[in-house]
């Protein structure tokens, strides 16, 4: 069984944001709307966040995207009174819709803070919605869930299911979400990280890779290399 | 090489920050709805999906990529990168992720209109396409057979492949030699220069692959820059791709994205690129750092000379030793001697160094544009960098087969001969075309009164409003008629919209561009149309066949794609709807002194003999300006009057405004990409929103914060904006992102069907004027003043 993991160089990543659009249109994440979006209830399962620090003209930025750690040891599940978001045995976190009671103690236990809360009915005018991703996975989810990052797990089972109508074995690399096929520096690497020939399970061991609040203890599957 | 742009190590981060960015909703502490499960389901879950991938191009931008649109049961769901475009090479940016919202856009035009009210009264009456494409045969007939052909004027945008010369093709055969541009608000500087200086007509290509030193004066590479993707990912693999890393330097006056992604960010005054550049020159030559082979035998006017006429003129060297020492250039651009002298060591020894000249508006139009782009330019020649792997390469073009030949009928000869609309060749003697004189020309009736305009992926309105003149201008105008897919601002002061369809549901071409190398890439529908739209090509050649005379013989198809069809004939057609695209995929460099090379320095010059010389004096400019204006020959660099200190306006006025664009800004569809405004900001954390940015100096002096809405005031007029206090900008410079503030087609409250005015337009505050020469916009640095609402 693989063991799922993301590797984010940020030498090659320009903040281009190309991988929260392709999150949002791969996923059907709802438009928040101005007003939301004010009151910070955007869903972006993949946004790029600035760090800046330092005074002029001596300027350090450091730009994250962040999508789901999917974490080996994820506070939220820990939390989650009705067992409504697990671990699923290839090592994603995922949510089951139907059983969040929506309470949202997932939301402030993610130390990564990515999980969102749908606080509205997720809406699209007119012929908007015509270009929602049809795959039962990402059914617009309604509001008073939580909703997250799923590393594209419709991907998962699509590549699945083309691999046995082929008539051939399903191979890792058969499989990659949204945002690593569109990343415009190809600075996203995804794969198995218990396969010691993978080049997620090299990059992941590069002296430049870091996980974000390792001393926490919940061991991300996600990995970002040093810039520079 | 050393970066100086460290990492923040890992333990600086919080958790706290990332609560911070877009946090609101921790604090929001509402009560729990219930849940509750959806009525029914937004999605039509049918048994059987009917699945196919459409190979198409992408038009967002002056990129062109190639993209792979994932089509289900006939609506398109998903688009990704096409794996066998050598542009972006299965890679897609957020604007091509975000194209499925333009074409199912609530905010499209659905059917053509006429506005029966008063222009601008918003009172339109829908009407078929008969109707209208009648109207305007009509006019353009009745004006032809006045003798006043040339009173008609189309001003365009960016345009894709073949349109190019079916516009130009159209205006020349109907008898108008008024296709004018906007180019001259942007890359008509670097164009420009390339020709005066290199000697051909060409917005230059950056081989950023095989340089080991990028140098980018202003614009935004990794953000803005034309082929994005190709530049994102060459720096990438300048990077990491290649044993040697290679260094990438970003001058600006502020810490953009490619600021902060580069290995260094060298902050500057406003405006004073052109005398950084001609500083580094002077470190450059003096230290004897310059490519000697290169400059002695393939440049012209290095060193002083003398002209046909016997008499001395000042060379490049001598000019740049003299004038741009390193105690003024410093002084003037407010970078200390000592980063001038590293930075132009380090590009002349770092070689293939390669220096970049923004195409983005207002980067380089502070009156100085063309010497600005000439200076940057220089320092590609002095390091030898012309044509040569890792420096500046240029654009070749397929050949396709021939368009039909057709003569003019007399109504045409007489109108094509006239004097331009917009004073390009008579009033401005350089220029190719000046978009921003448009107004003002009409509005004087000068040369002649303008009988009917066409706008073309323009929106003069907003580019260039100049206080209510761009709106007069289209209300003086009798007919006019807009290919508008939205209702945007020109339009909205339009007789007749025409609307476009989105480049999803056309045939249509594209020309590879940003390799070098030639390539084609083909556009083709993914969707049937959305709505009853048509394409502008589709328009003209349906116009042409009504006019007859001469536009008959010179638009002898039926549609666009029978057009497109016949231009790439000569391609195995089967192969390029497979791949979506062909291209050389190989790019030889001209060696210097090699045939090859009259191909890449000289082949466009007119009066300036193609030597196959680089002129650091520009021999075209002398030829044109005549003899006693040699110091116009030379890179130069005035001080822009918008900098002086002490003036009336800069007590009033004090700080300086920058525009730089953003990767989340669509140049024509701004305003209704939900997606692009949810991810408008990064840097400001703003979204659906406009902020500007101050320095700690300035927040503290005005007793600002972060978040207060305040006003940001030019003597033009005023707009709107949230503080966002940013380490990153010059002190006194304030950042305005360009791109917001569309005021007739956002409607995107939630449910609301109100319109609402997302941010604001920071043209809004800019004057915009023509440089004498060149007619190139001049727009400031636009001197504002900031307070609170």
């Amino acid at each position: 069984m693989p063991r799922w993991g993301m590797v984010i160089d940020l030498d090659k990543c320009f903040a281009c944001q190309s991988c929260t659009a392709a999150c949002r249109m791969e996923n059907n994440t709802p438009i928040a709307g101005k007003n939301q979006a004010d009151m910070g209830r955007a869903i972006l399962w993949n946004e790029v966040l600035p760090f800046v620090e330092g005074e002029y003209p001596n300027v350090q930025t450091t730009i994250l995207p962040r999508p789901c750690m999917h974490c080996e040891e994820p506070a939220c599940i820990k939390v989650c009174p009705v067992k409504a978001t697990y671990k699923n045995e290839e090592g994603i976190v995922l949510v089951d819709y139907d059983r969040c009671i929506g309470c949202r103690m997932c939301t402030v236990a993610c130390p990564y803070a990515v999980r969102y809360f749908n606080w509205y009915e997720p809406e699209w005018p007119d012929d908007l919605k015509e270009h929602l991703n049809p795959e039962p996975e990402v059914q617009p989810r309604p509001k008073g869930v939580v909703e997250k990052c799923t590393f594209c797990v419709q991907r998962l089972r699509k590549a699945r299911e083309t691999a046995e109508a082929e008539g051939r074995t399903f191979q890792t690399t058969d499989y990659i979400p949204a945002c690593v096929q569109t990343c415009t520096g190809r600075a996203r690497y995804f794969g198995d990280l218990d396969d010691p020939n993978s080049l997620v399970a090299k990059l992941a061991h590069s002296p430049r890779a870091y996980r974000v609040f390792e001393e926490l203890g919940t061991h991300p599957k996600v990995y970002y290399l040093k810039q520079g | 090489m050393e970066n100086s742009q460290s990492q923040t190590s890992k333990s600086k981060l919080s958790r706290r920050d990332f609560l911070k960015i877009g946090a609101a909703a921790a604090a929001a502490g509402a009560g729990i709805s219930a849940l509750r499960p959806a009525e029914k389901p937004l999605l039509p879950q049918s048994e059987s999906q009917d699945e196919s991938i459409v190979k198409t191009t992408c038009a967002l931008c002056s990129s062109g990529c190639g993209l792979d649109v994932r089509v289900v049961n006939g609506r398109a769901v998903k688009v990704e990168g096409n794996p066998l475009h050598p542009l972006n090479q299965g890679v897609c940016c957020l604007r091509g992720q975000t194209s499925l919202e333009v074409l199912y856009s609530p905010e499209r035009l659905e059917h053509p209109r006429f506005q029966t009210g008063k222009r601008g009264s918003g009172d339109w009456k829908e009407i078929s396409w008969d109707e209208a494409l009648k109207l305007v045969a009509e006019k353009l007939a009745e004006l032809r057979k006045a003798g006043k052909s040339h009173s008609v004027a189309l001003l365009h945008g960016e345009l894709r492949g073949q349109m190019r010369q079916v516009v130009n093709r159209f205006m020349h055969a109907y008898g108008s030699p008024n296709v004018i541009s906007r180019e001259s608000l942007g890359e008509g500087a670097a164009r420009l220069a390339t020709w005066l200086s290199q000697g051909v007509n060409a917005i230059p290509v950056y081989d950023i692959n095989n340089s080991n030193y990028v140098l980018t004066f202003g614009g935004n590479l990794l953000e803005s820059s034309r082929n994005l993707i190709g530049t994102l990912s060459a720096t990438a693999f300048m990077r990491r791709g290649r044993p040697q890393r290679g260094k990438l330097v970003a001058v600006h006056p502020r810490l953009s994205l490619t600021g902060i992604k580069a290995d260094e960010w060298v902050p500057i005054r406003p405006g004073t690129y052109g005398a950084l550049a001609l500083g580094m020159a002077n470190v450059i030559i003096n230290s004897k750092l310059y490519d000697e082979n290169f400059v002695r035998d393939f440049t012209y006017g290095f060193e002083d000379f003398e002209d046909a006429d016997g008499v001395t003129h000042q060379g490049f060297k001598s000019l740049v030793l003299e004038t741009y020492t390193l105690d003024r250039v410093s002084a003037i651009t407010g970078v200390s001697t000592d980063k001038i002298a590293r930075i132009a060591g380090e590009f002349a020894t770092n070689r293939p160094a390669v220096a970049v000249m923004p195409t983005e508006p207002g980067e380089f139009s502070n009156g100085n544009a063309l010497y600005t782009a000439m200076a940057v330019h220089a320092l590609n020649a002095l390091v030898g960098s012309i044509d040569a792997q890792g420096g500046v390469i240029l654009q070749r073009f397929p050949e396709l087969t021939e368009w039909p030949a057709y003569t003019l009928d007399g109504d045409a000869q007489k109108g094509e001969k006239r004097e331009r609309l917009d004073g390009a060749g008579t009033q401005f003697p350089l220029a190719l075309s000046v978009y921003q004189n448009v107004p003002e020309r009409i509005l004087r009736g000068k040369p002649y009164p303008i009988e009917a305009l066409f706008l073309l992926n323009v929106n003069p309105v907003y580019d260039m409003p100049n206080g209510g003149q761009a709106i007069d201008a289209l209300n003086k105008v009798p007919f006019v008629v807009s290919f508008a897919s939205t209702l945007d601002e020109s339009a909205a002061h339009a007789d007749l919209i025409l609307p476009a369809s989105t480049f999803l549901e056309v045939w249509g071409d594209d020309y590879l561009e940003g390799t070098g190398y030639a390539g084609i890439s083909l556009r083709r529908p993914v969707v049937e149309p959305v709505h009853d739209t048509r394409d502008p090509g589709d328009v003209l050649i349906d116009l042409a066949q009504k006019l007859g005379g001469s536009l008959k013989d010179a638009f002898p198809w039926i549609s666009y794609k029978d057009l497109i069809t016949d231009r790439l004939s000569g391609f195995d057609w089967e192969k390029l709807e497979a791949n979506g695209n062909w291209s050389e995929l190989v790019y030889f460099n001209a060696e210097p002194g090699s045939p090859a090379w009259s191909d890449v320095v000289g082949r466009d010059r007119l009066s300036a003999p193609k030597d196959g010389r680089f002129d650091f004096f520009s021999r075209e400019l002398f030829a044109m300006l005549g003899s006693d204006s040699a110091p116009a020959c030379l890179p130069h660099f005035e001080i822009p009057a918008a900098l002086a200190d002490s003036t009336k306006d800069s007590i009033e006025y004090p700080f300086l405004l920058v525009t730089q664009p953003l990767i989340t800004q669509s140049q024509q569809w701004q305003g209704i990409v939900p997606t692009l405004q949810e991810s408008y900001g990064l840097q400001g954390d703003v979204k659906w929103d406009s902020w500007v940015e101050l320095s700690h100096k300035a927040a503290e002096a005005m007793h600002l914060e972060d978040g207060e809405r305040v006003w940001v005031e030019s003597p033009l007029n005023r707009v709107q904006a949230t503080v966002r206090v940013y380490a990153g900008i010059w002190p006194n410079a304030v950042y305005l992102p360009p791109g917001q503030g569309h005021h007739t087609f956002v409607r995107w409250g939630r449910k609301s069907k109100e319109n609402s005015v997302v941010g604001a337009n920071p043209n809004a505050l800019t004057e915009i004027t023509s440089e004498p020469l060149t007619g190139l916009a001049v727009s400031g640095p636009a001197r504002v003043r900031i307070y609170p609402v």
